[in-house]
């Protein structure tokens, strides 16, 4: 194995995680603070990427000037669908609310099919898309360089908001304990609405960077929500800290199977359903 | 009280006889797909009000029934089985994907409607253990095949590949039932050129769950270093695979692929210049058919057909038209005869069902096939020399 190309899957690994660990952490938000599994998430991520697309088109925004239109729009769009459908099934089997959301993924999918076809779009002159710094045979590329660098700020100041703001303590008490916190004049379902927006917003910011790397489609949010699931499980459900070294852990895997093995980009999703099975396996035999 | 019996069932029987003739389409209206999809709606569409404006099939209008397959198959038999259940249709059109058309073998079979598919075009000739359409349907005479088959996909790109004088390729793959029969068979063929294959690797398509993260692949592609980059996947693979080439500072001389369409927009994205690619129709094409097409569709969608199977599409429902009139009925086996012994109109040209390696119920083959290079924001065609509007250019 020649080390540059070993070295070579290292760096993309390291540089994936960081747009991972932002989509996972909207899904954490929602699981862990709601306790809803939104099979919509990906579907906000695909919003973003079509919005941001959109911008280019009319307007001729840059995808980074639109990650501040993308933002507000998402967290607006998030907080619409909670106060409409999902606040009605919290206290649903959780069957129920998985098919809700499932039919909210159906519904964007298919709105977005209308607006935008299914053709997959580009937003086109983007001229540091396909940038690369070579260091001694390694490229760093920098798109995931600078989505990286975004995630890990963005992310970094959504665990300091959660740990130092009131806002952040209302959502963490929530969490621990809905009935306790209502008894201390929390309004919880503000927190949740608050909440499900942030989630929103989040994928959409993420989607605003997958905007510039792929061409957006109405399917695109799939791939990135069975891979925030996986960095969800091995992060522990509702484990907002730990997504970040369970991204890591999910994107380097990734990378290095699709390096290290013949054929094995095509395994990346065999991957993680791999640790998803690993990880609920061992989990279970521990509670056991 | 007997002649008005009489006339009641004559007029019933006319009633019978005026009914439009349906044909049922299954074409991947959303999901991955959809833009396939939605490229042979419109192709379609503007076919349909060509046919009834000159006065239809049979002197009814024509109707077609379009169901979405998802590309999915499970979807694609419940769609299927309601056309020939409920809408009770004689005709079946449309068709993309190897992956649903295999999973329709067996109800196709069942049910025995005349069948004309554009896609499916994994035939499992030269492939041992695997049986493939031409394999399993060719010898079908209500099955007939509108879209080349994957050996005659290789012989159009090897025979461009040949034409640039490469001596190595480095062949990339998505792993799907379109792509991995086709890698093998087309590192066979191009080694038989006397053209050395680097690598074959196979990678996972952002049409089925990937994520678009190419750099392992390409990385180990780039280490063999060779004079071609050739690779088969879907259309929302192009971007992140030719961006991500270039971003790794991976410069073969030559980047050619051929997923089954391109990204709206992508002529424009810097990361377009010098790739080349195979596709069955472009606007551009210089004959009076492909321009009366383009301006037709143009004039009815808004934009030009930048997808091959809009095309297919119209040339599939303008054949279904011409074999039923020229039949002169929905009869099962006079319409096959029709199909058989006619020539059609298409925007590729005029064109008949002839013979592939199974089937003697095919419709287009290697000829049908253009290989383009993106140069200066414009799709030119650059093979075959006859149809060229402008030189092949190399990435270096």
């Amino acid at each position: 194995m020649d080390l540059t190309l070993l070295l070579q899957g290292i760096v993309s690994g390291i540089l994936a995680s960081g747009l991972y660990a932002l989509v996972s952490v909207g899904l954490a938000l929602a699981i862990g603070v709601i306790g809803i599994v939104n099979f919509a998430h990906g579907e906000f991520f695909m919003v973003g990427a079509f919005i941001t697309y959109q911008l280019f088109i009319s307007f001729g925004f840059d995808p980074v000037i639109s990650l501040f239109f993308v933002a507000p729009t998402l967290f607006l769009l998030g907080g619409a669908i909670y106060q409409s459908s999902i606040r009605y099934v919290l206290k649903a089997p959780e069957l129920n609310q998985m098919l809700l959301t499932f039919g909210i993924s159906i519904i964007l999918q298919n709105l977005a099919l209308l607006i935008w076809g299914g053709d997959p779009r580009t937003i086109s002159s983007v001229a540091y898309r396909s940038i690369g710094y070579q260091l001694g045979g390694v490229s760093i590329g920098l798109v995931p360089l600078a989505s990286f660098l975004i995630s890990l700020v963005i992310v970094g100041s959504l665990y300091y908001a959660l740990l130092k703001t009131p806002a952040g303590r209302a959502m963490r008490a929530v969490a621990q304990n809905r009935m306790g916190a209502s008894l201390i004049g929390l309004e919880v379902n503000r927190v949740y609405l608050v909440t499900f927006a942030l989630s929103a917003l989040l994928a959409g910011l993420g989607g605003v960077m997958i905007a510039v790397i792929q061409s957006p489609t109405p399917i695109v949010g799939f791939a990135f929500t069975l891979k925030a699931f996986a960095i969800v499980v091995l992060a522990g459900l509702g484990n907002i800290r730990g997504i970040l070294w369970a991204s890591l852990v999910v994107a380097l895997s990734e990378s290095l199977v699709a390096t290290l093995v013949p054929n094995g980009d095509a395994l990346r999703n065999a991957v993680f359903f791999a640790i998803i099975f690993v990880v609920l396996i061992a989990r279970s035999r521990r509670l056991a | 009280m007997k002649k008005l019996l009489t006339l009641t069932a004559a007029l019933l029987l006319a009633l019978a006889y005026a009914q439009p003739v349906k044909i049922g389409i299954l074409s991947p209206l959303t999901g991955g797909a959809a833009g396939t999809g939605q490229a042979q709606k419109a192709g379609f569409e503007l076919a349909l009000e060509e046919i009834n404006a000159a006065g239809g099939v049979l002197g009814e209008p024509l109707e077609i029934i379009i169901e979405d397959t998802q590309a999915t198959p499970a979807v694609a038999l419940a769609a299927f089985e309601k056309l020939m259940t409920e809408d009770e249709v004689e005709f079946i059109g449309g068709g993309f994907s190897s992956g649903v058309t295999l999973a329709l073998v067996e109800s196709f079979r069942t049910f025995q409607p005349l069948v004309t598919w554009i896609g499916g075009a994994v035939s499992g000739v030269g492939i041992d253990g695997f049986d493939g359409i031409e394999e399993l349907l060719g010898n079908e005479p209500w099955f007939f095949h509108i879209h080349p088959w994957d050996y005659q996909n290789t012989a159009a790109a090897n025979a461009f590949i040949a034409s640039t004088g490469v001596e190595t390729v480095g062949l990339l793959h998505e792993d799907s039932a379109f792509g991995g029969p086709g890698a093998a068979t087309s590192e066979a063929v191009i080694e038989s050129q006397g053209i050395d294959v680097t690598l074959r690797e196979a990678f996972k398509s952002t049409l089925f769950g990937g994520a678009g993260d190419f750099r392992a692949t390409i990385s180990k592609a780039a280490a063999t270093n060779p004079d071609m980059l050739y690779w088969i996947g879907y259309d929302s693979d192009v971007l992140p695979m030719t961006s991500q080439v270039r971003e790794l500072n991976f410069t073969p001389q030559y980047i050619f692929g051929t997923p089954p369409g391109w990204p709206t927009d992508f002529a424009a994205a810097p990361e377009a210049e010098c790739v080349a690619g195979l596709i069955g129709f472009l606007p551009n094409l210089p004959t009076a058919e492909a321009q009366a097409f383009t301006e037709a569709y143009t004039a009815m969608h808004g934009s030009e057909p930048d997808n091959y199977m809009a095309a297919l599409a119209y040339a599939q429902l303008w054949a279904y038209a011409d074999a039923i009139n020229t039949a002169g009925t929905t009869e099962q086996d006079a319409v096959i005869a029709a199909l058989e012994n006619g020539s059609f109109r298409s925007p590729m040209g005029e064109w008949s069902f002839g013979s592939s390696e199974i089937t003697s119920r095919q419709g287009f083959d290697e000829s049908m096939w253009l290989v383009f290079q993106y140069q200066d924001g414009k799709r030119e065609i650059v093979y075959p020399p006859e149809k060229a509007t402008a030189p092949l250019r190399s990435c270096r």
